[in-house]
């Protein structure tokens, strides 16, 4: 069956991302324009927009199920492709996509539900066999409970939201004192960002690295996996840097790790491209965590090592064709990093930073590939997510991935809003970053500071200081107004000032 | 331009970790590392921005705020806050300080703009650095607002389920 027309239930970057490969493929594109961001731009590049800036319903259309089917069906759209984040791993709209004839670009709504209930996960995998951290059998209900379980497997443990992802509602409980606090934070959190108050428990493993596996499946069910990425670059259980291969697996647990992602997405008779997340430990333990039924934000890395376009796989497996690759086909080439370059205030604990992009500008040599939502104008508003940018660099080896990687991070030019910039430049020159020494603990245990400033440009910022003092005080008064003077201004209103001199 | 001031002929820039850095006045367009002099420019165009020119590389630079006297400048993406001082005040300031005794109070203000989802403290709790005070929600993410020092809640206006502007105060710390 082949699709003609996606609708694509997304925004930001991986619509742009998606758009991309549609078109290579002769597909149709429907984007969908809000009222919060009415010029963003993926619209200008799908074929089709349908306007949407009428609703003033508080619920981001990307999350609501009704309205997005009612517009695949106005607009033709044969199929619908989630990206990440809102309801891609949502089983009831991949169901409801079904229902009317739609091919929802994605797994099963059986195996979305499956993996995306993270107690019911575990059942599936610890009947399968998979290697796991020792943890409560299902939720629990209180904090009693709770204390009990962690008396059990021993402290620390981790508080985990059942229907979560994304770094939210996980707290980690090193003492049965704090376990009450955490207990209600998790749950609340779980239930504001999950609408499931429901958690469980599970040994926290100290200073892992985080491991996923790509996979592959079809509707014949041959599945397959197209290697690791390294994401242990993270802040708040986020990922802020993510690389292909990992310099911490060896052929043979790679291998060996890769089999067991595969028998995961196979419990669940998975196709579609999905994603096996596993932490290993100092002593190259590994234990499977969890698996995300969608594409992946880091995605890119894989696809520069591995050559194959994943996006243009989800769309081929949904049209019910088999795998054209098998395992042994998939060879890992070359190193892949991908910087995510956030509007946020590094210096603030990675606080969000949103606001206008006045000038942007991005490397685009040929060892360089960019996946963005944004262009200068553009806002970053803060009813989304805080990224501006994908920097993906490729080199022949991780010392050459990171040469370019460095040399790429001075190229970029974001005026508007604090970005993760200063973090990246930072982090590509730390000795143990460098050394491949490094696990979910660095960016809080291993950093006495999140960037790094040389004397020189602290020494010109207060150069720039004292210009601006003299030109405040010391100048003409009929130029100086003095109603202006101590209020806040706009950053740009200044600019203008300085240039007057 | 009279760019200067008679009397004056040095300006210093306190930098909030209080290094000093020290200008002659009239100010020079150029910075001493050693022995040499390096050129600085402060320039302008509609393809970058503002930016300082300095040994042959674009720096991007902002001013995010100006108080009287308190600067705070985004130099290549860093954010840095100095206190521009003439002799004669940093005198008078070396003075206040040694009068003044040493009570401090720290306010803790909304990094961001967002919705309060919990405030783990009340008014005369003891908290340590970087204990967690306030959760504020913003941009998906629930962030722990920690404490940035020792001391004792004086005051807490932060509510939950309210939404803050960035800068809002949200408790107030007596510095132990």
């Amino acid at each position: 069956m082949k699709i003609k027309r996606i609708l694509i239930a997304n925004r930001g970057e991986i619509a742009v991302r998606i758009i991309k490969t549609a078109h290579k493929m002769n597909i149709e594109t429907v984007a969908v324009r809000s009222a919060v961001e009415p010029n963003a731009m993926f619209l200008s590049q799908a074929d089709v927009v349908y306007d949407n800036t009428e609703d003033t319903s508080e619920i981001p259309v990307f999350l609501n199920i009704e309205k997005l089917i009612e517009i695949a069906v106005k607009t033709k759209s044969d199929a619908v492709h989630p990206g990440y984040g809102f309801l891609a791993e949502n089983a009831y709209f991949a169901q409801k996509c079904i229902d009317n004839k739609i091919v929802f670009i994605g797994p099963s709504p059986d195996a979305i539900y499956k993996m995306g209930n993270k107690t019911v996960a575990r059942k599936i995998a610890q009947a399968a066999g998979i290697p796991m951290a020792m943890g409560s059998e299902g939720n629990i209900s209180d904090e009693e409970e709770a204390v009990s379980i962690a008396e059990k497997i021993g402290y620390p443990v981790i508080i985990k939201a059942a229907s979560g992802g994304g770094g939210r509602g996980m707290r980690i409980v090193r003492k049965p004192e704090e376990m009450e606090k955490m207990f209600i934070i998790a749950s609340k959190e779980a239930e504001k960002a999950f609408n499931d108050p429901s958690v469980f428990i599970e040994k926290y493993i100290e200073n892992p690295k985080h491991i996923e596996f790509q996979i592959l499946g079809d509707t014949k069910g041959n599945i397959i996996h197209l290697g690791e990425r390294e994401c242990s670059i993270q802040r708040k259980h986020q990922k802020l840097l993510e690389e292909a291969p990992s310099g911490a697996l060896s052929e043979k647990l790679r291998k060996t790790m890769g089999r067991i992602a595969v028998q995961i997405a196979s419990a669940v008779n998975y196709y579609s491209a999905g994603t096996v997340e596993f932490l290993l430990d100092s002593d190259k333990n590994f234990y499977f965590m969890e698996m995300n039924t969608r594409i992946q934000v880091e995605h890119p890395v894989t696809e520069i090592v591995t050559g194959i376009d994943l996006i243009e796989q989800q769309i081929r497996i949904a049209m019910g064709e088999a795998l054209k690759y098998r395992q042994e086909d998939i060879k890992l080439k070359g190193w892949a990093i991908e910087c995510r370059i956030n509007a946020e205030d590094v210096q603030a604990g990675f606080a969000p930073d949103p606001g206008k992009i006045e000038k942007l500008h991005l490397p685009s040599d040929s060892w360089v590939r960019i996946d963005t939502g944004v262009q200068a104008g553009s806002a970053i508003v803060p009813s989304y997510d805080s990224m501006i940018a994908k920097l993906i660099v490729k080199g022949k080896d991780r010392k050459d991935a990171l040469k370019n990687c460095k040399l790429a991070l001075d190229k970029v030019w974001i005026k508007g809003t604090k970005t993760t910039l200063p973090f990246f430049r930072m982090l590509v020159r730390n000795p143990k970053f460098i050394d491949g020494d490094f696990t979910t603990a660095f960016i809080e245990k291993d950093l006495e500071k999140n960037y790094n400033s040389s004397e020189y440009e602290e020494m010109l910022a207060a150069w720039l200081a004292t210009k601006l003092f003299i030109e405040e005080n010391f100048t003409d008064k009929s130029i100086n107004d003095d109603n202006e003077k101590g209020k806040e201004m706009s950053p740009w209103l200044l600019n203008k000032r300085i240039n007057q001199f | 331009m009279p760019n200067s001031k008679p009397g004056i002929k040095k300006l210093y820039a306190l930098s909030s970790e209080n290094k000093r850095f020290c200008f002659p006045q009239p100010l020079k367009h150029s910075i001493r590392i050693g022995k040499r002099e390096y050129e600085v420019k402060l320039k302008s165009d509609d393809k970058y921005g503002t930016y300082i020119l300095w040994k042959n590389r674009k720096y991007p630079v902002e001013v995010v705020s100006s108080r009287q006297n308190r600067y705070e400048i985004l130099f290549n993406d860093i954010s840095y806050t100095f206190t521009v001082e003439t002799p004669f005040s940093m005198q008078r300031k070396k003075v206040i300080n040694a009068a003044r005794g040493k009570t401090e109070k720290e306010t803790l203000k909304a990094p961001m703009p967002g919705k309060i989802i919990d405030v783990l403290v009340r008014e005369g709790s003891n908290v340590l650095r970087g204990e967690p005070l306030v959760i504020l929600e913003a941009m998906k993410m629930q962030n722990e607002i920690q404490s940035p020092v020792n001391g004792q809640i004086i005051k807490v206006l932060a509510k939950p389920n309210s939404n803050v502007m960035k800068d809002d105060i949200l408790v107030e710390i007596k510095v132990e």
